[in-house]
């Protein structure tokens, strides 16, 4: 297996799980751990989507409120304290790629002449 | 109660964000701003490729050729399309005109469709169904082909819409993807060569033996390569058979 085919392996078993965890959220959790999504049922397809990218952020956050194991406020303090370092590392990371994309790159062999190897045979 | 400036956004600004909300507003619009301009400025030029729909439907007869991609011959030509002249054809989308074309190999048929133009490249997207292609009466005469002996050549492969002018860019490491996805729907592969060969930028290429680009190649589409292979000259157009054991990143 080469690099491409892990990399599509990769996005495809992190969408099957995300499409399963969703199905999950939204037919049951969201009814179990927001009392004000229960009736309401029309804006739920609207979170496969997110679901389907972050759905380990949403299976420990379920995981925090049906366990309560943190209080109300706390349980959305973990990840907000790291917001600060993302959007640095991610800034940082954007300039990173786009200066080693064009570092990297290939220039257009412009002095490099054909050459002819063999001389063609009349048909 | 605390002093601290606190922005609201219905409410006037506090007078010591305002300074810095003006200071953020001018550095984003102009850190953005300068960031489009560099991006920009570090692209290769895309080229003067593009759909010529000012020219109109062009309609003319010809001899079509699997080489295996198809081309056209023609022999009665218009004002813009001369006889003699041999062109690629494709269809819409990225798709190409295998399925139509084949049974009229080796024969007379006429073709319709709008231009893609490059500077001596230009390729045509076929209508629809048999308004596209279809047969035309009379004999077809021989088409010319002349080996041209084994070639060295430095370029890139394209596929040869985008490169004609249905995407800008439409070559180079950006358009890889889009490149590749052209080629599986047997859009013709082109291959730019670093100089000119025999007069001609443009080659069609194909694999050995006048089989299709292998897949193997694929993975070298929208990269500066050297490669070795075949050269015949197909009525008005080079064909160049790459060998893909040859083939090398160029430096």
């Amino acid at each position: 297996m080469d690099v491409a085919q892990a990399l599509v392996m990769g996005m495809q078993t992190w969408g099957i799980i995300g499409a399963l965890v969703a199905l999950l959220f939204i037919t049951i959790g969201i009814d179990r751990i927001d009392e004000d999504a229960r009736g309401a049922y029309i804006f739920r397809p609207l979170l496969i989507p997110g679901v389907l990218l972050i759905w380990p952020i949403v299976l420990w956050r379920w995981w925090q409120i049906e366990t309560e194991r943190a209080a109300w406020a706390d349980r959305y303090r973990p990840v907000r304290k790291g917001y600060g370092l993302a959007v640095i590392a991610m800034s940082i990371g954007i300039v990173v790629i786009v200066i080693t994309g064009l570092s990297v790159r290939q220039t257009w062999p412009e002095d490099i002449t054909p050459v002819q190897l063999s001389e063609g045979a009349s048909k | 109660m605390s002093e601290k400036p606190f922005f609201v956004g219905y409410l006037p600004a506090p007078g010591p964000l305002r300074t810095f909300l003006l200071s953020a507003c001018v550095l984003l619009i102009a850190g953005l701003a300068g960031a489009g301009f560099l991006m920009g400025a570090a692209q290769d030029d895309p080229g003067p490729g593009a759909f010529r729909f000012d020219y109109g439907r062009q309609t003319v007869v010809g001899v079509v050729e699997m080489t295996p991609y198809p081309v056209i011959h023609v022999v009665e030509g218009n004002d813009r399309i001369k006889p003699g002249d041999s062109f690629m054809m494709t269809a819409g989308g990225k798709s190409g005109v295998d399925g139509r074309a084949m049974p009229l190999n080796g024969q007379l048929a006429q073709v319709s469709g709008v231009v893609l133009e490059r500077g001596d490249l230009y390729m045509m997207q076929v209508r629809g169904g048999r308004n596209g292609l279809q047969a035309a009466e009379g004999e077809a005469p021989e088409i010319a082909v002349e080996p041209q002996g084994r070639w060295q050549l430095t370029g890139e492969i394209c596929d040869g819409k985008c490169l004609a002018g249905a995407m800008r860019p439409g070559r180079g490491l950006a358009h890889k993807a889009c490149a590749n996805l052209c080629l599986l729907g047997d859009v013709p592969p082109i291959f730019v060569s670093s100089q000119p060969v025999l007069g001609e930028e443009f080659l069609l290429v194909t694999g050995p033996g006048g089989t299709r680009l292998p897949r193997e190649a694929y993975d070298f589409v929208a990269q500066y390569i050297t490669a070795e292979g075949e050269l015949t000259r197909r009525g008005d157009l080079l064909v160049w058979e790459i060998d893909t054991d040859t083939i090398e990143l160029s430096e």
